[in-house]
């Protein structure tokens, strides 16, 4: 257990966030502050832990919190390598570490009431308290708003919850696939007539996470102005509803409703209309023998003009069915054969380049193997930093997106270990003693 | 209505991909300037229009993304409009930029030029950012959500049919958002040191970072995932949990435990509907002999595919939320209008729309906190709306001197 805490000098230095965040919407919020100098201090519950310390890598619906991580589980260097009988808890999975990377961690327990009372204690001197339990949770361990104000007026405190902590809904259960179903985001994506393709991933779990880190930062700001801190009640559906002003607008104003034949549209573009728009097979599959794909499209006619000598076609610009844009867009199937023909036997990199070279937009569908491995930007701009764990040695993560010239994002390193941080927060930063430690660790407080 | 912008100028060039950013300054109470060219901008002619007849300025996506902003409209390719802007930047708080890198340099409004205002905040959020080999590829928000790995995530789990990016302009909401934590980080720090600075965002970079396990699933496990429809992508196929209800509607059916309470409910449940069939069977009471089977086997698969499939998609959401099941139910988003709870919530904001005689219900935005503020303080800006009131009352320009630009084309 480390007894004193060094972290790099920010523009949060000095900032401390008390962090009972779990799963993955509510770790992100104080995780992007880290990489500011902030001191959060995850809490995780005495005798267990965050179950994505174990669990974070299969799909939600597999798999359940894993105990020890076995040599089995996976063949790359965090799977437990070297170590003799192939078992090891690292209690940090990388998952873990993307998204605690920088904190603090320690347990407690706040059921008890001495863990309470340290809690209350650590609201005391700390700047923002976070969580995304359901909302019957933090009541009733008594740290209602009010109280959590009472301790400490500074305090922003910031729930982040599925549906927000009043109103019929308060007590329903959700994560990022409820949030973007609940909200429309789901039905807004997928192919005319077919079932919503939805987002293959908790998009509400990871961009309703950078929505509560934007949160929790104006309200570090307004309570700095104003000298006082606020509660906000951050609901990642209202978050997700949010995002989709324009489809709530043309309702209210056309009485035009989602729920319609031809919506939603693909990947072709409906405000504007423009064509081609799309996807376009290519030649190749990915390693799981998905086919490769690649993106493009014209918004002026002089893309379109460059695309048809691209594809060796310059007269198809004269052609009266793809002459103008509103021609292309009513005869779209025959534009995106043409274009998808072109493209199909070719290599989705050269097309990229080839359409990009003559102002045309153009995009290669990347995995994350394209991303890690190939993305020439993402390495010039360092966004798969290198990492140092103490356990694990050296290894990749994904980095922080915003470049302030004066004031640099940095990155820490790693997730924290269990309970790694327990002597410096109980002795340092609440001046226990180790006697007084020792007997809470007896009664199973920390 | 206080607002944690309170107080501040932010100057925002008129661009699709920062205008989210620029609303919410805006509806946190900062006064935000829109500089538009003179035949109004790109997010003016995109649609929905009013009763579908093109006017800029009765776009509705406009309104939603710019709600509460001022519209200054000048034309920034001549000498003298960029004089006007040059002042203006003087004595803003913000500047929110997109236009392609280089641009402003040639019109002597890059950060260089402009940092004799040493409070200024000036944040560039492009596609690529600043610097690097993709730097001056040409991108739209569709485009972002193939590179950056949305798209590859993202479909069917038929392995012939394409990968599909979300609609609503997801990939300019991942870069604004992280420019808006840039602006307020500087914000925070400013008011120590009293200094501006120069933010620059990627796109790319921001979109690359929000595919959940994707990328750890490829640096840590070698995996490429697997498509499947309306759920999540994964190492294995999984079977299909976005399920048919009886009225058409669709349930997405991930269980992350099946606790006895919420079983014993959920069989109930299937028992009035008749469709319980093998799951009455007793060994199905011992949780870890039912999540196996939902895991790898098909009776509990099966079950709960009959029960969605015989029940309207209103009553599977609300009974299994109240068993404290995490089932939700893919609605239309304007569907979420006549919902009660958001109603409760206070989510729906009336902003009066003179243009078509009466008020509009606009969300809310995202967080609910009164200290905050965010909400929408006004409509949208029409074309040019606030030209006069900024070049004559903010820099003092004689209104002869601004028909004379007017007249010249130089603003409107």
């Amino acid at each position: 257990m480390n007894a004193s805490v060094t972290l790099p000098k920010g523009i949060l230095s000095g900032v401390r966030i008390l962090d009972f965040t779990w799963k993955t919407v509510g770790p992100w919020a104080p995780r992007l502050l880290t990489h500011f100098g902030a001191e959060v201090i995850h809490v995780e519950r005495v005798g267990s832990w965050d179950d994505h310390r174990y669990a974070a890598h299969p799909s939600p619906i597999v798999g359940g919190p894993q105990k020890e991580f076995t040599s089995e589980q996976g063949t790359g260097p965090l799977h437990g390598g070297g170590h003799a009988d192939g078992k090891k808890p690292y209690y940090n999975t990388p998952y873990f570490t993307i998204l605690h990377h920088g904190k603090l961690a320690i347990s407690l327990n706040t059921r008890h009431p001495k863990g309470l009372a340290l809690a209350e204690r650590l609201i005391g001197i700390s700047d923002a308290v976070v969580e995304n339990f359901s909302g019957e949770v933090f009541p009733s361990w008594g740290l209602t708003w009010e109280r959590i104000h009472e301790i400490n007026p500074r305090v922003v405190y910031m729930s982040t919850s599925g549906f927000g902590h009043s109103g019929p809904y308060k007590a329903y259960r959700s994560f990022g696939p409820t949030a973007a179903a609940q909200s429309g985001l789901s039905l807004a994506s997928g192919l005319p007539g077919m079932a919503p393709a939805g987002w293959g991933f908790s998009y509400m779990d990871v961009m309703g996470g950078w929505m509560g880190g934007l949160a929790l930062v104006m309200g570090l700001l307004q309570a700095r102005k104003k000298g006082e801190g606020s509660y906000v009640d951050y609901a990642v559906t209202e978050g997700a509803m949010s995002l989709l002003g324009t489809y709530m607008l043309d309702f209210q104003v056309n009485g035009r409703t989602t729920r319609r034949p031809g919506f939603p549209p693909g990947n072709r573009a409906l405000w504007p209309a423009v064509a081609p728009h799309n996807t376009y097979r290519c030649s190749g599959k990915d390693r799981v023998g998905q086919d490769w794909w690649v993106f493009v499209a014209c918004e002026t006619q002089a893309q379109f003009e460059s695309l048809c000598r691209v594809i060796g076609q310059p007269d198809l610009s004269r052609d009266p069915r793809f002459a103008t844009n509103e021609a292309r867009v009513a005869n779209q199937d025959e534009l995106d054969a043409i274009v998808g023909r072109w493209i199909r036997p070719r290599r989705r990199y050269d097309v990229m380049q080839r359409c990009q070279e003559a102002g045309i937009i153009a995009a290669v569908v990347q995995s994350a193997e394209d991303r890690v491995e190939h993305d020439p930007q993402l390495k010039h701009r360092d966004m798969h930093p290198v990492v140092n764990h103490p356990e694990i040695g050296e290894f990749e993560y994904e980095g922080y997106p915003v470049k302030l010239s004066r004031t640099p994002a940095f990155v820490h390193g790693r997730g924290p270990l269990l309970r790694e941080h327990n002597r410096y927060v109980y002795g340092e930063l609440l001046g226990l003693s180790d006697e007084e430690m020792k007997s809470l660790e007896n009664d199973k407080v920390i | 209505m206080n607002g944690v912008y309170d107080g501040l100028t932010v100057v925002e060039l008129a661009d699709r991909r920062n205008q989210w950013a620029g609303k919410l300054l805006s509806d946190g109470g900062a006064r935000v300037i829109q500089i538009e060219p003179t035949a109004g901008g790109p997010g003016r002619w995109c649609g929905p229009f009013v009763d579908d007849t093109v006017d800029p300025d009765r776009c509705l996506d406009y309104w939603w993304y710019n709600t509460g902003k001022q519209s200054v409209s000048l034309d920034v390719g001549r000498p003298p409009a960029q004089d006007l802007l040059r002042r203006l930047l003087a004595g803003a708080d913000v500047f929110l930029e997109s236009t392609p890198p280089g641009t402003l340099r040639a019109y002597g409004l890059d950060h260089g030029s402009v940092s004799s205002n040493r409070a200024l905040i000036y944040t560039s959020l492009t596609d690529f950012g600043q610097d690097g080999p993709w730097r001056d590829y040409r991108m739209n928000d569709a485009a972002h959500l193939a590179l950056g790995g949305h798209m590859a995530s993202t479909g069917y789990s038929d392995p012939t049919l394409t990968p599909i990016g979300g609609q609503g302009h997801q990939a300019w909401h991942m870069g604004c958002v992280f420019a808006l934590h840039g602006i307020t980080l500087a914000l925070f720090d400013r008011m120590t040191t009293g200094e501006g600075q120069y933010i620059d965002v990627s796109i790319h970079d921001a979109c690359s970072i929000g595919t959940e396990s994707a990328v750890p699933e490829w640096l840590y496990n070698g995996a490429t995932l697997y498509r499947q429809t309306g759920m999540h992508a994964s190492a294995r196929r999984r079977p299909d949990l976005e399920l048919p209800t009886a009225d058409g509607m669709y349930v997405i059916a991930v269980n992350q435990t099946f606790g006895d309470r919420g079983w014993a409910k959920l069989i109930e449940w299937m028992e009035e509907k008749g469709v319980a069939g093998e799951l009455t069977d007793p060994k199905y009471r011992d949780e870890a002999v039912r999540m196996a089977d939902y895991r790898q086997g098909t009776a509990v698969l099966d079950g709960i595919r009959r029960l969605i499939a015989a029940c309207k998609g209103e009553e599977v959401f609300t009974r299994a939320q109240s068993y404290g099941i995490s089932w939700g139910l893919v609605r239309a988003p304007e569907e979420n209008y006549d919902v009660a709870h958001y109603q409760q919530r206070d989510f729906w904001r009336d902003v009066e729309h003179p243009e078509i005689g009466r008020a509009i219900r606009y969300p809310r935005g995202p967080f609910m906190c009164d200290a905050l503020g965010i909400a929408p303080r006004g409509r949208a800006p029409h074309l040019g709306e606030h030209t006069r009131l900024v070049l004559e009352g903010d820099l003092g320009l004689p209104a002869a001197q601004v028909d004379a630009l007017a007249a010249a084309g130089v603003v409107r």
